[in-house]
């Protein structure tokens, strides 16, 4: 059975080497952080992600805060922002423990000034506010996030876009064409594409949802369903004194 | 029956023990008839040479001691000498306590080495005598930074000796016991990691300990850790899960867990550390690893699977608690819900049996932090609880759910109740205290760089500690939800309606956009990922019944992971839009009848029962008892089997929920 979180549990992508880290208890062995590292490296190039492989970074970063990375951090965020409605994105901050200030860098700390801020675009996400999302993440003031980190990532717009497909597909049955543009950043032709590759069909500037678990709604009325081990006793219990 | 004998000794009453306080040394030591039976060579009796030592500051601390206590000792160390399970959980369960509400409720036990002479200086049991001593500092006393650091050192010294000897150890204790070391233990690192955070108001000498290079090391999380993780692949408490689940024979069993895993103070040491495991994790913020690790162990009780074996009321507790916790970091409501529901459901049937343990209150606290943390989940998803737990937390925090149920102005209520009943979260590293500046830096910070993000949120990487960053993850979810309630309210009204005009009924400045991501945040609330297999099988008090044909199921259940899922709706308003139009449509639960039929079933064949196993109220030659009762029987019942009735039923009859009284 295919459960809801076994390919976030367990990635298809993920190697053997990789499963044994995650799984066992050579994570806690500081030597083997670059392997993760490269690993989440790899993710961000080919658009794979594996939360708790890069969890198990994180790990390792609060036990060692000599081995902390700050451009490892933003890159594990960004790809956690990504898995938005799962909460991925809490569960590496709360693995950020404090770090005392360093006093001897030679480079300013970037974490600082980026952690609001994606702790920002992951609010919007998750209230659902994709056009404000998009406002901000373009605004100047993530021109750093933008051009040393995002730009990087592969596939990082649009697997933001698939956080709204994902809330769009469970709510709507059918939405604007140019409302569903803003959800995605996306017009013209470019978004008639998009629709296109999700499988969606534009129908006079309305977009049509095909059905899905979420957006089928019937009115039920749940009735109890009596099993006979539910019985057992009472019955069990009177074929004995007979 | 020696035991019988043996319990006044120390438990006499002291009134007349007063007047012999200043016994003499010599006297108060016992021989030991069997003391070479004890297998540690330190244990050499030597007289001369202890009465050399002995200091004369320790003669007169040692005078001190009131004799019913020293006679405790000498007994408690018998017992500890013998493997004598009953006398050591009577010493360690009632002794321990009583003298300590006595003598040392405000003051410490005498330290080890003044006892020692007590117990020919064993080391083993002085070792066992300082975790007590040490526990009674922590929960009555101030533990100072000596403390700290010297019940890290006894800590240490007992794992090494259970890990590291030649073998396992002959050692026995009781599971409670075991329990609570490991308890302490992660108590004690977690005290620890508090104490350690705080940088301001220490003092010199304290400064110094946590700067020195032991002071880095002492309950490092690394230390902790490992210990943990060496007591359970010593004991392979894993293996020996994973072998039960697939029932294996006993002999196969043997096998697989080795000399260490066969002995129950390992596998009950494994089995505790692997749920200390998850309290480990839960207070360094890793939810994900901390339910990881639980994988085979379960979620035991709270989910209706049995324990192992009879683990103490606190290690349920703790696993239902810190589980819980973890579900609802997660963000799976449903699952947190229902173990907290299991856990106090069993806790409101267990209570009259675990008074005595010295955790009661413990127990109790974590209790009410658990309904604490019910209301929050109930705030956060709405669903359907079992009404006795519900009852309670509507009666304990009624007033609570109602503020923060009328959206944003609940926050602050929201928040209060999360940091009264959220564990103690604590930072794997603390301050830099080996560097006096970074700690001055630290203590004095230059103004803050701030933040340049327009809705800048609390969050300040450099200052936050953790309890604060993971309620902050909550509250961002708590407030994503705040339209919900009135959304919901005015949904029900309408099986369809335009969003516009949705959004004209809410308040002034809410356009339809703004509306509509407040569906689609609401359309995520309204789902959620469980453990579906899990809850099937385990809410229903019926399952009990099927209890023997169900345990296998239920063992192949606990083997998927805690962290299983599959997507739910946890919703009973649902509603689609096509465009504009909100579609809205209501699932309703049908009033239920099998419950109340079965219990009144099962009552009207209780009252049956009572009323044939009376006597008959004539009393007749038994020959005719037989055929009255025949015909009485008959005409009630109809058809019957006619062996049934060779004899009035006098004795009670054993029925599935237990004896029916006899007559």
């Amino acid at each position: 059975m295919a459960s809801a979180t076994a390919e976030w549990l367990t990635p298809p992508t993920r190697t053997e080497l990789i499963e044994n880290l995650v799984s066992g208890v050579d994570r806690y062995n500081p030597s083997n952080v670059g392997i993760l590292e490269d690993y989440l490296y790899h993710q961000i190039r080919s658009e794979e992600y594996d939360c708790l492989a890069n969890l198990a970074i994180l790990k390792l970063y609060q036990f060692n805060p000599d081995l902390f990375n700050p451009d490892v951090v933003v890159n594990i965020l960004l790809k956690a922002l990504t898995a938005e409605p799962f909460p991925d994105f809490n569960l590496c901050m709360s693995l950020l423990d404090d770090r005392p200030p360093t006093s001897s860098t030679d480079e300013p700390d970037p974490l600082p000034t980026l952690l609001p801020m994606l702790t920002n675009l992951y609010d919007l996400l998750h209230q659902c506010r994709f056009p404000a999302f998009w406002a901000f993440y373009k605004s100047e003031q993530l021109e750093s996030l933008r051009e040393n980190y995002t730009i990087e990532c592969v596939g990082f717009e649009d697997a933001i876009r698939e956080v709204a497909a994902r809330a769009v597909k469970a709510t709507f049955t059918r939405i604007g064409l140019e409302r569903l543009g803003t959800y995605v950043d996306l017009s013209g032709p470019e978004v008639d594409a998009w629709v296109a590759k999700q499988g969606w069909v534009v129908d006079g500037g309305v977009v049509g949802i095909p059905p899905n678990p979420d957006n089928q709604i019937e009115s039920v009325v749940i009735r109890e369903n009596v099993k006979l081990p539910q019985l057992a006793k009472v019955i069990a219990h009177s074929a004995q004194t007979k | 029956m020696s035991a019988q004998q043996r319990v006044p000794l120390w438990a006499a009453e002291p009134d007349l023990d007063d007047e012999i306080n200043d016994v003499d040394i010599s006297l108060a030591i016992p021989s030991y008839p069997n003391a070479d039976m004890y297998d540690d060579p330190n244990v050499q009796l030597d007289e001369s040479a202890l009465a050399m030592q002995a200091q004369i500051a320790q003669q007169a601390a040692f005078a001190q001691i009131p004799d019913v206590v020293k006679r405790f000792i000498v007994h408690f160390h018998q017992a500890v000498l013998e493997n004598n399970l009953p006398e050591i959980t009577l010493a360690y369960e009632s002794g321990w306590n009583r003298l300590t509400e006595k003598f040392y409720s405000k003051t410490e036990w005498p330290e080890a080495e003044i006892i020692a002479p007590l117990v020919n200086d064993d080391q083993i049991f002085l070792i066992l005598y300082r975790e007590l001593y040490y526990r009674h500092v922590y929960s009555r006393l101030q533990p100072n930074v000596d403390d700290r650091f010297h019940s890290y050192e006894n800590s240490c010294e007992l794992f090494n000796y259970l890990l590291n000897s030649d073998g396992p150890v002959t050692l026995s204790l009781p599971a409670q016991w075991l329990w609570d070391i490991i308890d302490e233990f992660i108590y004690q690192f977690q005290s620890f990691a508090l104490f350690r955070s705080r940088p301001a108001n220490k003092t010199d000498d304290e400064l110094a300990m946590l700067g020195s290079e032991g002071g880095g090391q002492a309950w490092s999380s690394y230390s902790v850790l490992n210990v943990l993780y060496s007591l359970i692949q010593k004991s392979r408490a894993n293996e020996w899960l994973t072998a039960r689940s697939e029932g294996k024979t006993e002999e196969e069993i043997e096998e697989i867990i080795g000399e260490y895993g066969t002995r129950p103070l390992y596998r009950q040491l494994g089995y505790f550390s692997i749920i200390g495991l998850l309290r480990v994790h839960v207070l360094l913020g890793d939810f994900t690893l901390a339910l990881k690790v639980m994988e085979r162990v379960g979620l035991g009780l709270s989910v209706g699977q049995k324990a192992p074996f009879t683990a103490p009321t606190a290690a349920h507790v703790s696993t239902a608690y810190h589980a819980g916790v973890c579900y609802l970091m997660l963000r799976r409501v449903t699952d947190a819900a229902r173990v907290f529901t299991g856990c106090l459901n069993w806790v409101m049937r267990a209570r009259q049996y675990h008074t005595r343990s010295y955790q009661y209150d413990q127990i109790n606290k974590t209790a009410d932090r658990m309904y604490a943390l019910l209301s929050l989940c109930h705030t956060l998803a709405p669903t359907r609880l079992d009404d006795n737990v519900m009852n309670i937390v509507r009666e304990k925090y009624g007033d609570q759910m109602t503020r923060m149920g009328r959206g944003e102005e609940g926050l602050s209520t929201f928040e209060e109740i999360f940091l009264y009943a959220c564990p103690k979260f604590i930072s794997a590293n603390g301050p830099p205290y080996d560097d006096p500046n970074a700690l001055a830096l630290l203590l004095n910070p230059p103004t803050p760089a701030s933040p340049s993000s327009p809705s800048a949120p609390v969050l300040k990487p450099t200052t936050s500690d953790p309890t604060h960053r993971h309620l902050r993850a909550l509250t961002a979810h708590f407030l994503s939800l705040t339209h919900v309630p009135v959304l919901r309210s005015l949904l029900k009204l309408y099986t369809s309606l335009d969003a516009r005009k949705l959004a004209g009924f809410l308040d002034a400045g809410v356009d339809e956009e703004e509306v509509l991501s407040w569906m689609m945040v609401m359309k995520n609330a309204g789902r959620c990922v469980g453990r579906v297999n899990i809850a099937a099988g385990a809410d229903k008090d019926d399952e009990k019944g099927g209890a023997t044909n169900g345990t296998p199921a239920r063992g192949s259940a606990a083997r998927g992971s805690l962290l299983d899922g599959e997507w739910m709706s946890i919703s009973d308003l649902n509603y689609v839009i096509d465009e504009n139009m909100i579609h809205i449509a209501e699932s309703t639960v049908g009033r239920r009848y099998a419950g109340w039929f079965i219990r009144n079933s099962e009552h009207a064949a209780r009252v049956l029962d009572s009323v044939r196993a009376l006597p008959l109220p004539v009393a007749a030659a038994a020959p005719a008892v037989g055929s009255k009762s025949q015909g009485k029987d008959g005409e009630s019942k109809g058809e019957k089997n006619a062996k049934a009735d060779g004899a009035p039923r006098t004795g009670g009859q054993k029925v599935a929920w237990g004896g029916v009284k006899a007559a």
